[in-house]
Order: C-alpha cells, then sequence, then structure tokens
C-alpha cells in the first residue's frame, strides 16, 4: 500500500525554452493488461472520519443551504499521506457555527485506512458560514496553507509547521470585501500564480448578493424551492496579488477581473493556449461563463464568448457548478469539464487551439446520461490507468423537496464516465462498484490517491450525511506515476508546471500542477499519469512557470516522483 | 330499447359506456337511429382513434339506411374536420340544431375550431359542452385544451385527466395530455400518454415524434431512434402530416452523432417549413459542427432574418452562434460584431418566482 517515493531522474534540462508541449501526437495506446471495470468502494464508515455537512437549513430554504461544501485533500504536516480538510455551514440567519456540528474539519490520515479528528489542535474549526476550500503553499515554506471561503467570513490559514494553523486573513488582506468593504459571497478559491514572479496568487469566485435580510422565498410552504439565482444580483470575482511578504493586494480592477459580474460556483485554471500563463475559467450560475485569458501576467481578457465557452453550444446559459479543466483526448490541449442541473446536461467542451473550443457532450455521448442529473464537483481524471482521463461527477439535486416533481430527485448517486479513447465516454456509474450506487445529497469533490496506491481517490462531502471516502478498488493491474513538484524559481508548488509525459510504448500524455477545479475544492497537488501496461517512461517534460523547461528520461512507473526544479 | 342497450352495456365497461351511451341517447331523433346502436358504437370507436378511413367507409353504409340519424350527421362532421374540410362547419351547426346543447357535439365542434385557429368561438362552445356534461370525455378533454391554451394549465390538466378516465381510449384526449406534460418537462408522463395515442392510433405521425421527443431526456435513445422512424414511415400528406418529424430526428441524429443522416433530414425540414427560425438554425449548427462554415454562416445568417417568433430559437442563440461561425471563417470584424451582439443580449433565466415567508 505504502509505495516507496523516490526523486527525480534527472537526464537534461533545458531552461528558458519553451518546448511545443501543445504538438499533436500521434496516439498511441498504452497496452492494457486487463479490462476490469472501474470500481470504487466507500470506506467511510471503518474511516474515523465522521464529517456530515450541516448547512443550518430552515424551513424558507434560503438559497445559500444549497451551496456549501468543499473538500481539500492536503498533505498538511509533510508525512506523505493525504489528510481530508472539509467546510461546514453555520446556523441560518445568524451565519455563526453555533457548536460543533457546524465546525469545519481536519482528519489526520494515519496511513492505515483511518483518519483522526484534529480539528481543535489545528484551530481549524472557523467561523462564519464556509463554504469552499484551496489548499497550496502561499508562502514558500514547504507547507501547505489553507483558504476557507464563505459568505460572511474568508479565512487564510497559514500552516505552523506544528499540526497547527495561524488565521492571518486581515494581516493578508484577503478577507473577501470589496473595494466598498463589503464583504462578497464567496464560493471557490484557486491558488494560481498568475504572473509567474514565483509567488502563488489567489482567486476567488463570488456568486451574488445575498443576506438573511435579502432573502428570497420560493415554492410553496412546507416544500419551500431553493429560489433560482435570478432573483438575486450577481457579484464580481476577486484576485489578490502575493506580495511576497505575508500580504496580498486585492487587483481585481486594475486586472480586468472586477469588470465582469457574474455568479461564479466552480473555477478552474489551465493554460488553454499554451502561452506559459496560467488562464481562469469560472463557472457561473445560469449566467455566461467566464473564461480569463491572462495577458502575459499584466491582466486578463474575458473572453469566453470569443472562445465558445460562455454558452452552452445553443447560446444559452445552463447552471454551471463545479469545473475542471484538463486535457482529457491526449492532444495537448486542455478541455473543459461542467456539472450543471438536470434537464441541462453537462458541458463539455473540446479545446480546438487557436482560442476556440467547441461543445462535446453529445459527440462525446454524455449528453444523454447527464440530462438526468444535477452534478456539484466536477473532474477530469484517469481513474483506471489506462492513460486516458475519465469524467467524474458528485450528483444531487439543488433543492432538498425537489421531489415535489416527480422528475426530480434531491439524492443522486455520483456518475463516472470512462474515456473510450475515442474520445467519446461511456456512463459505468452502475457497474463501478458499491461506492457509487450511494444516493445522497452530494456537493464538493476532491481527487487524490489517500493510499499512495497509484488510484486516484474520491472524497466527496455529503448535505445531512456522512462524507464519502470512495477508494478507488480498480484491480486491472495498470500502472502509473505521481509527480509531485518542488519549485525553486516557481513557487514552491510548482502550480502552474506544464507536464508532458512519453511512456514506454509511446502514447503521450499532458497535465498540469494545480489544486483547484471541481467545485468549492481542493485536490490533491500531486500530478497523476496512468500508464496502462507500460512500466516505464521514456520522458517526462515540466514545463515550470518560470520558464524552466526540464526533461527526464526513462523513469520506472509505479512511484511517486518528487521532481525539483532545476535540480541536476 | 336504447336504455336497455345502454344498461347492458354499461354492466361491464363502466366508465367506457358513459362516453357511448352520452352521444348515443342525447340523440332526439333516436328512432331514426334505431337499429344502428352497435354500428354507431364502432364508428364512433374508429372516430376516437382517428381511424377515419374506416369510419368513412362504415359511415357511408350507415347513411344509407339511416339517412336521417344525426350521430351519422355528428360522424360525418368529425371526419370532415379531420380533412380540414370546411364544409365541416356546416355540418357541425346542422347537427346541433338537431340536437341542441349536446356536449360531444359541441365539444368536437369546439376542436375543429382550434384547427381553424378560430379560438375564442372554441372557448365558448368548449365551456358550453363542458358546462353540459361533466362526465363527457370528448368535452372535458376540449375544454382541458382551451384551458392550457388560456394559461391554465392546472384546470387543464384535471379535466384532461378526467377525460382520459373516463375514456381511455380517445386519441385526442390522451393526446393532449401528453402535449401538456411534454410543455410541463413531465417526459415520463408524457410518454405513457403518446404510447398509448400510438397504440391506438398507429397511424398518428405525430404522436410518435412526441412519443420520440419524450423518450430522448429519460435516456431510452433506441426507442425514440424507432419512434422517430415509425413517425416516419406513416407521416404522409394531409390533414396530420408533421412538418417538423424531420426537424426533430434530425436533431437527435445529429446528437448520436450520425451526421450525415442527420443532414439528410434536415435539409428536408428547411424545405418543408423555410420560414421556421429554428431549422435553419439547426441545420447551421451541423454546418459548424462537420466543418461546412460556408453553409453554416449561410443557413445562420438566414436564421438571422427570420424573428423570435418564428420559432423558439432565441436571438442571444443566433447571435452565439454567428460569432462562432464567423470566428471559424477568420472574419474578425463581423465575429466581433456578434460577440458584442452576444454579451449585450441578456440570457433567459431559470423558471421560478419568489413566494411568500413562512411565519
Amino acid at each position: 500500500m505504502n509505495n516507496p517515493t523516490s526523486h527525480h531522474r534527472l537526464v537534461s534540462l533545458t531552461a528558458g525554452l519553451l518546448i511545443a508541449l501543445v504538438a499533436r501526437e500521434m496516439r498511441t495506446q498504452p497496452p492494457t493488461q486487463n479490462a476490469a471495470g472501474i470500481s470504487f468502494e466507500n470506506r467511510q464508515p471503518q474511516s474515523g472520519v465522521d464529517f456530515v455537512l450541516n448547512n443550518g437549513t430552515t424551513v424558507d430554504k434560503p438559497i445559500i443551504d444549497s451551496i456549501p461544501g468543499g473538500v481539500a485533500l492536503l498533505d498538511y504536516d509533510n508525512d506523505g499521506f493525504l489528510d481530508i480538510f472539509f467546510t461546514n455551514g453555520a446556523r441560518i440567519p445568524s451565519l455563526s457555527k453555533e457548536g460543533p456540528g457546524f465546525y469545519n474539519r481536519l482528519y489526520h490520515n494515519n496511513h492505515d485506512g483511518t483518519f483522526t479528528d484534529v480539528t481543535e489542535k489545528a484551530g481549524l474549526s472557523g467561523t462564519g458560514y464556509s463554504i469552499g476550500v484551496a489548499a497550496a503553499d502561499f508562502d514558500n515554506d514547504g507547507w501547505t496553507d489553507l483558504y476557507v471561503t464563505g459568505i460572511n467570513h474568508n479565512i487564510l490559514y497559514r500552516n505552523n509547521h506544528d499540526g497547527t494553523f495561524t488565521d492571518v486573513t486581515e494581516k493578508a488582506g484577503v478577507s473577501g470585501v470589496n473595494s466598498a468593504g463589503k464583504k462578497l459571497l464567496s464560493v471557490s478559491a484557486a491558488w494560481i500564480d498568475y504572473d509567474n514572479d514565483g509567488r502563488l496568487d489567489l482567486f476567488v469566485t463570488n456568486y451574488l448578493d445575498w443576506s438573511p435580510e435579502t432573502s428570497k422565498v420560493c415554492g410553496l410552504p412546507g416544500k419551500r424551492l431553493s429560489c433560482p439565482p435570478s432573483l438575486y444580483p450577481g457579484e464580481p470575482n476577486i484576485l489578490y496579488h502575493n506580495n511576497g511578504d505575508g500580504t496580498f493586494t486585492d487587483v481585481s480592477k486594475s486586472t480586468g477581473i472586477a469588470d465582469q459580474i457574474g455568479k461564479g460556483m466552480g473555477v478552474a485554471v489551465a493554460d488553454y493556449d499554451a502561452d506559459g500563463w496560467m488562464d481562469i475559467f469560472v463557472a457561473n450560475d445560469n449566467q455566461r461563463n467566464f473564461l480569463f485569458k491572462n495577458r502575459r501576467g499584466k491582466g486578463f481578457d474575458e473572453v469566453g464568448v470569443e472562445a465558445g465557452v460562455a454558452y452552452t453550444e445553443d447560446g444559452i446559459p445552463v447552471s454551471s457548478m463545479g469545473v475542471d479543466s484538463r486535457d482529457y483526448r491526449n492532444d495537448g490541449r486542455p478541455g473543459i469539464f461542467i456539472t450543471a442541473l438536470g434537464g441541462e446536461t453537462f458541458p463539455l467542451y473540446r479545446n480546438e487551439g487557436n482560442d476556440l473550443f467547441s461543445m462535446e457532450t453529445y459527440p462525446a455521448n454524455i449528453g444523454f446520461s447527464t440530462y438526468k442529473m444535477s452534478g456539484w464537483g466536477a473532474g477530469i481524471v484517469d481513474l483506471n490507468n489506462d492513460g486516458y482521463k475519465d469524467l467524474f461527477s458528485a450528483n444531487s439535486h439543488v433543492s432538498e423537496n425537489a421531489d415535489i416533481d416527480p422528475q426530480q430527485h434531491y439524492l443522486q448517486t455520483n456518475a463516472i464516465f470512462e474515456n473510450m479513447k475515442d474520445n467519446t465516454f461511456q456512463d459505468v456509474s452502475a457497474h463501478a462498484g458499491p461506492g457509487l450506487s450511494l444516493r445522497a445529497a452530494h456537493r464538493g469533490a476532491a481527487f487524490g490517491d489517500l493510499n499512495n496506491d497509484g488510484k486516484v481517490d474520491i472524497v466527496v462531502s455529503v448535505i445531512a450525511g456522512h462524507a464519502e471516502l470512495l477508494y478507488n478498488t480498480t484491480a486491472n493491474g495498470n500502472h502509473w506515476l505521481l509527480i509531485q513538484t518542488i519549485g525553486t524559481k516557481s513557487n514552491r508548488d510548482g502550480i502552474g508546471t506544464q507536464i508532458k509525459l512519453t511512456s514506454q510504448s509511446g502514447s503521450v500524455q499532458f497535465n498540469q500542477v494545480t489544486t483547484a477545479g471541481s467545485y468549492a475544492s481542493s485536490s490533491d497537488k500531486r500530478v497523476h499519469f496512468g500508464l496502462g501496461g507500460d512500466t516505464l517512461v521514456k520522458e517526462v517534460t515540466l514545463r515550470w512557470p518560470s520558464g524552466t523547461v526540464q526533461t527526464l528520461h526513462n523513469v520506472k512507473a509505479d512511484q511517486i516522483l518528487k521532481v525539483t526544479e532545476g535540480a541536476l | 330499447m336504447r336504455a336497455l342497450y345502454g344498461s347492458v352495456l354499461c354492466l361491464g365497461m363502466a366508465v367506457r359506456c358513459i362516453a357511448a351511451t352520452s352521444e348515443v341517447t342525447t340523440d332526439s331523433n333516436a328512432d331514426a337511429c334505431a337499429g344502428a346502436e352497435i354500428q354507431l358504437k364502432s364508428l364512433s370507436t374508429n372516430l376516437n382513434r382517428n381511424q377515419f378511413s374506416v369510419a368513412e367507409d362504415r359511415l357511408t353504409l350507415l347513411k344509407a339506411e339511416h339517412p336521417d340519424c344525426s350521430s351519422i350527421l355528428l360522424a360525418e362532421a368529425r371526419i370532415k374536420a379531420s380533412q380540414g374540410a370546411a364544409e365541416a362547419r356546416d355540418l357541425f351547426a346542422r347537427y346541433l340544431e338537431k340536437v341542441p346543447n349536446d356536449p360531444a357535439g359541441l365539444a368536437y365542434f369546439a376542436r375543429f375550431l382550434i384547427d381553424q385557429g378560430q379560438y375564442q368561438q372554441a372557448d365558448e362552445l368548449s365551456d358550453a359542452a363542458a358546462s353540459q356534461d361533466v362526465k363527457n370525455p370528448a368535452a372535458l378533454a376540449v375544454r382541458g385544451q382551451i384551458l392550457i391554451m388560456k394559461g391554465q394549465p392546472k384546470q387543464g390538466e384535471e379535466l384532461l385527466i378526467k377525460s382520459c378516465e373516463l375514456d381511455p381510449d380517445n386519441a385526442e384526449s390522451q393526446f393532449q395530455l401528453g402535449v401538456l406534460y411534454d410543455r410541463t418537462k413531465r417526459p415520463g408522463e408524457a410518454v405513457k400518454h403518446f404510447q398509448k395515442v400510438v397504440d391506438l392510433d398507429p397511424g398518428y405521425a405525430s404522436a410518435w415524434d412526441y412519443l420520440a421527443l419524450n423518450l430522448e431526456p429519460l435516456g431510452e435513445v433506441d426507442r425514440a431512434d424507432a419512434a422517430y422512424r415509425r413517425g416516419l414511415e406513416v407521416n404522409h400528406e394531409g390533414q396530420q402530416f408533421d412538418a417538423f418529424l424531420d426537424y426533430n430526428y434530425g436533431r437527435f441524429l445529429a446528437k448520436r452523432n450520425r451526421l450525415a443522416e442527420s443532414k439528410l433530414h434536415l435539409d428536408r425540414a428547411v424545405e418543408l417549413v423555410p420560414d421556421y427560425r429554428d431549422t435553419w438554425y439547426d441545420r447551421a449548427k451541423l454546418n459548424l459542427r462537420i466543418g461546412n462554415y460556408a453553409q453554416a454562416r449561410s443557413d445562420a445568417e438566414r436564421a438571422a432574418s427570420l424573428t423570435e417568433e418564428t420559432g423558439g430559437i432565441l436571438n442571444l442563440q443566433v447571435y452565439n452562434l454567428l460569432e462562432q461561425i464567423y470566428r471559424r471563417l477568420g472574419e474578425k470584424e463581423l465575429a466581433d460584431k456578434y460577440a458584442n451582439l452576444t454579451r449585450q443580449t441578456p440570457p433567459p433565466t431559470r423558471k421560478g418566482s419568489e413566494s411568500t415567508p413562512s411565519q
């Protein structure tokens, strides 16, 4: 279970060159050892993780009760194993955590499939109505920090290296207020070094202008429904620039981010145009989505309409919730996968290159399946280590009382769409083991290898239910590689590093270092590759945010490879 | 004699007999129909199942034997109405002179008027029909349809449900209830009713079309495909012709990546309904997808030349599509123009409204 980690084998290093990572490659399929299907098992009952997401709902079902909560998979104590952090709600309308049932929770991984609740020791129980979380090492000290978003409080916790955290929000200046001093309703956050200066900046999505006083009520008495977001004004997102001294500067206006008013839910970062600068995609609820194209660290242009990702192929918005952006076609171009509500389908955008996307939901064969689903957490992840990234969605209707309409179901099962290696997917949820048969009010989902066995596990938060620890039990013997980047010139986590992998059989894959994506959640920063039957990787090329390009040769499979920027 | 017949019939068919007796016993010229009760019943069944050619044959025989039977007059009016013939109006009027206030007569006349676009008169007649007999399935069905058209879907649904309960074999009642469920996005319920319609009347192309459309969201794609194909097989020129069947099937095939077949049906769709924005829009989308940008531009510009009122496609959708087409054609100025229009046009909002808060 505990696979050895090793340091990189660096064969060649080329600094300052941007190699053509996006060149179209001849796709060769890695040999698969057997055809055992994707399978997951929920091991929450034996894990010691007893977290229940309490949204503090009331009889009027205010819109905010549907939007928590997030999950983070992070190794806060640097012991080589992922720990789990959950955000939690608060009492409504006070929006305060009145009692332990509303605390955010941190669970330490005991390396044996069990976890220990260390929330109070860590000082992470939180304040206010929390929604999302983003984990990364913002101060480049080698220890992962946490940013928690929420309705009335956003909190930045600095890791003290001793199992505890300190709230540094005020000093850092990242409390989530706008220039007028008004706290915005924050949902997701992403750590991104948008100007490639070696320090992680912080992007925060904001939803809509809600308060207990302005809360609307919809539906019939006793069976209230979540009001549509159209009843509330939207809000701008926030970008904080990291000053490198523990403080941040709100650059939302100067970078053009604040010019766009949306209803931000999920956020994903990827270098969609392969220019070496990370771009930002914001999933907006029932409004056009935003694609912020990075102007080489000087600001952003919102190009969602031009790129073809603002709306569906039908030119209308969907209730975009979660989002992930990665290369699911192994062509070097990150696509975009979005979860939405039932009756809308989940948009899947293929990156055509030349700054254009095309919606592939039906062509990729996920249209009819997702029409019936309402999704939150989203991931583009290789779940069976066959070298092709699959899709995952954490599902549930938005309204607790949705079932008054016989066509709708509040509690839903999660979904997995297996990549069929021909640019289509197949809904394999019904055959993906007992972990995928659980009907619940799923929300945030984070992806990472909890037991270091080389298979990506998934942790999903559940409103009014135990969180699910979905261990990947796929037994096909396929090989894998996990890459942990350690930046030196670049940010310490290496976030933003673009990785191209060529395996023994000649198949080529692309991925990136990021903890962002999904819904209100934060995933394993280590980059996962499935290798099929290949036991050797011919070449790994890393393009760091600093511009450094580093190439490794003949890397053995089935290991967690630590790569330090520029090291020989 | 008629009362006895009705009573006997009702012993085993408690629900269906109401429809039969209501039409037969309201005939003030009952003696003129004496001896034709069984044939009239069969005729009524044929008409309710939209078996108009069979009904026409039966009618010819009956008419010769019972020239003064008013029920035959009503049947003749219904057959003419199914053909869209203007003389149906006169036949209905003559029937109602003979059998004033007959709820079935009023109801079928009202349905004919709906088909003719004479909604005010249809409203009045359907109201009168339903008032005459709250258990007449035809009256309830047409009144329900009118109420839905008047923006009273709940009341309309209640009447249509009642109508279908009273006479489950009335294809038009089943169809109208299915349409209501289709419009309110309840595909599971809609499918049940459209399936019933096509079981009763396998030649009803629109019912196959609706059945397929509602099977799609349920993920029953193979069944939907079969339903579309059955619909196309029976979609013949005439009053019952469904001009949108090719359009819907073309869109469906595009979703299933059967692009060449999709193109054939969308080509036919734009020929059949050239003044309808949706057909041009969807063919433009298909042409964009297959890289036929010039044709996509032509189709999308044609869609743009038609107004939002000619179909369900919004200006926003057309602008967004034109932006994408011109972007791929490398015509930056036009692409930017439509990008701006896309940004400036507010999107439709998710349905839902504020209610009174709990106390």
